[in-house]
């Protein structure tokens, strides 16, 4: 069997979307490592530099190049497998389950997928964009220059419409890997009630309650300490 | 159980054939035993119907045992009603109380044309399981039983997915229509057993090929199936369905 017939049935493009799905998750662990950097009280210091060395490492500007792709894959297949999931059922039930026979995360994940498309794509027209093509002040710390990016995040999440679209962006973020982190594990055939359990506590505790809060946290703070 | 009579609007649907225009059709129904089963509720209806020269309603049955598979009736926006594990026939009126609205629904899905009324044509399934959900076995005498050993959890594993009965439910429960659950049980059977080994891996392929050409859709997790499944065939078949697959596909040599 080619790769190329291996992934263009429903299961091969189910496996692309899982593993481009669990490679977001890992990002978002890293993302926010780095983000948090963001509340300390130094002026900006450890987040310039970081975000210094994440735009120039060409390791870290692989990856991010990779990201890029990766989103893009991930949501073009997800959708495609939605729009064809729809199509097979061309009419609909009068009456449906609801939450009778199925949960409600795991039937909302390509509207949060969306929403989340949408923010990525505000928030890397925010400060990707501003830091790689945009005009920043620059700062010295130790005799090299800097841009900072810091006070520029700082200037941004002093509009309030900003922080509730991050927070709004955070919600589907929470809601999408609710299901999908285990729901990644099941497409790879992982299912078994040795780790059911752990895999399950994971999805809910650490991607949908503790990293989307993590990174809402962020402008709210921000916003909070500007007004 | 205590018994009681009780007095239903029945919302059903109806379709001359697979081109018509389909619409629902209210009946009042009176008079029914909470002991009756649903199909027996329909056949008082239908019996009514005849008497007052209309046309009856067409439904699938045939055991009314819950071992065919045939009564495919979604009723109150639940695969075969709202008892779980569970078909039409085996579901009683006493699920029901005096002065409900029941709506009753043909399985909603591309893949499966209605034929007239809540009857549709689930052949689709019929040609999976043509494309591998077989074994070669030898002619010529039958073997000494017991001569191939079989592990009793395999056993075990293998006997519930070959429960699965081919109703439909799955499709008719998941949002997406997806045949996985039917899928997995029917690829399950076989390769958990020592018999089913020769065609592994082209089983696992061309079943699968032949439900994406089927028009179903694909398994996004959310475990209706499982919960709407009369045999409750469990969401562990779809996880080896998908490991089938990912070994088959990185190893099969056409
Ligand atoms: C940081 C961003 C994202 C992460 C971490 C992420 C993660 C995941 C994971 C782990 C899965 C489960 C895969 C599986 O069931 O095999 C998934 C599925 C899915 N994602 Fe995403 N995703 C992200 C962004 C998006 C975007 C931008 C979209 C699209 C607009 C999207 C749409 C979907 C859809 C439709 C599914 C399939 C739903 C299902 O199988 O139930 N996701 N995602
Ligand atoms: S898996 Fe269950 S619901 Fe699906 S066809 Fe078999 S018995 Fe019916
Ligand atoms: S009529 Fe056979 S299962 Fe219901």
């Amino acid at each position: 069997m080619k790769w190329s017939q291996f992934f263009n049935t429903s299961i091969g493009k189910k496996l692309l979307v899982g593993a481009t799905g669990l490679f977001l998750c890992s990002f978002v662990i890293v993302h926010l490592t780095g983000n948090l950097s963001l509340l300390k009280d130094d002026g900006g210091e450890a987040f310039n530099i970081y975000a210094a060395f994440m735009s120039h490492n060409p390791f870290v500007q692989f990856l991010a190049w990779g990201l890029k792709i990766i989103i893009v894959l991930h949501a073009i297949l997800a959708l495609q497998l939605t729009f064809r999931n729809r199509a097979a059922r061309p009419v609909k039930y009068a009456i449906n389950p609801g939450n009778q026979t199925s949960s409600w995360f795991s039937r909302q994940m390509a509207i949060m997928g969306s929403i989340l498309l949408i923010f990525i794509l505000i928030h890397l027209k925010d400060f990707w964009y501003l830091m790689h093509y945009g005009d920043l002040q620059s700062v010295t710390y130790g005799g090299e220059e800097y841009k900072n990016l810091y006070s520029a995040v700082y200037m941004a999440f002093k509009e309030l419409w900003l922080v509730v679209l991050y927070v709004i962006g955070m919600i589907g973020l929470s809601f999408h890997l609710v299901h999908g982190f285990k729901s990644a594990f099941q497409t790879f055939g992982l299912n078994h009630v040795k780790y059911n359990g752990l895999i399950n506590f994971v999805g809910v505790w650490l991607f949908g309650i503790l990293i989307p809060v993590g990174f809402a946290i962020i402008p709210v703070v921000i916003y909070f300490k500007s007004i | 159980m205590e018994h009681y009579t009780m007095n239903l609007t029945l919302k059903v649907w109806r379709q001359k054939n697979t081109d018509a225009q389909g619409k629902f059709e209210t009946y009042p129904v009176s008079g029914i035993s909470s002991e009756m089963s649903f199909l027996e509720m329909f056949d008082v209806l239908n019996e009514r119907l005849i008497n007052e020269g209309k046309e009856p309603i067409a439904f699938d049955h045939d055991c009314r045992e819950g071992i065919c598979g045939a009564c495919s009736m979604h009723i109150n926006g639940r695969a075969h009603g709202p008892w779980a594990g569970t078909t039409t026939c085996q579901l009683h009126m006493r699920a029901f109380k005096d002065g409900d609205t029941v709506t009753v629904e043909p399985w909603r899905a591309g893949s499966f044309p209605v034929v007239k009324d809540l009857t549709v044509d689930r052949g689709a399934f019929d040609r999976i399981i043509e494309a591998g959900g077989y074994v070669s076995v030898n002619t010529g005498n039958a073997q000494d039983a017991n001569n191939i050993l079989v592990p009793k959890d395999k056993a075990d594993a293998a006997f519930a997915a070959a429960a699965c009965i081919g109703c439909g439910a799955c499709v008719a429960a998941c949002k997406n229509s997806s045949a996985m659950l039917f899928v997995s049980a029917k690829v399950s059977q076989l390769a958990l057993l020592p018999q089913g080994q020769p065609e592994k891996k082209s089983r696992a392929l061309n079943m699968i090929a032949q439900m994406d050409k089927e028009g179903f859709g694909s398994c996004t997790n959310t475990g209706a199936c499982e919960a709407e499944c009369p045999k409750e065939i469990s969401l562990t078949n779809i996880a080896r369905l998908n490991r089938e697959y990912i070994a088959a596909g990185l190893s099969y040599e056409k």
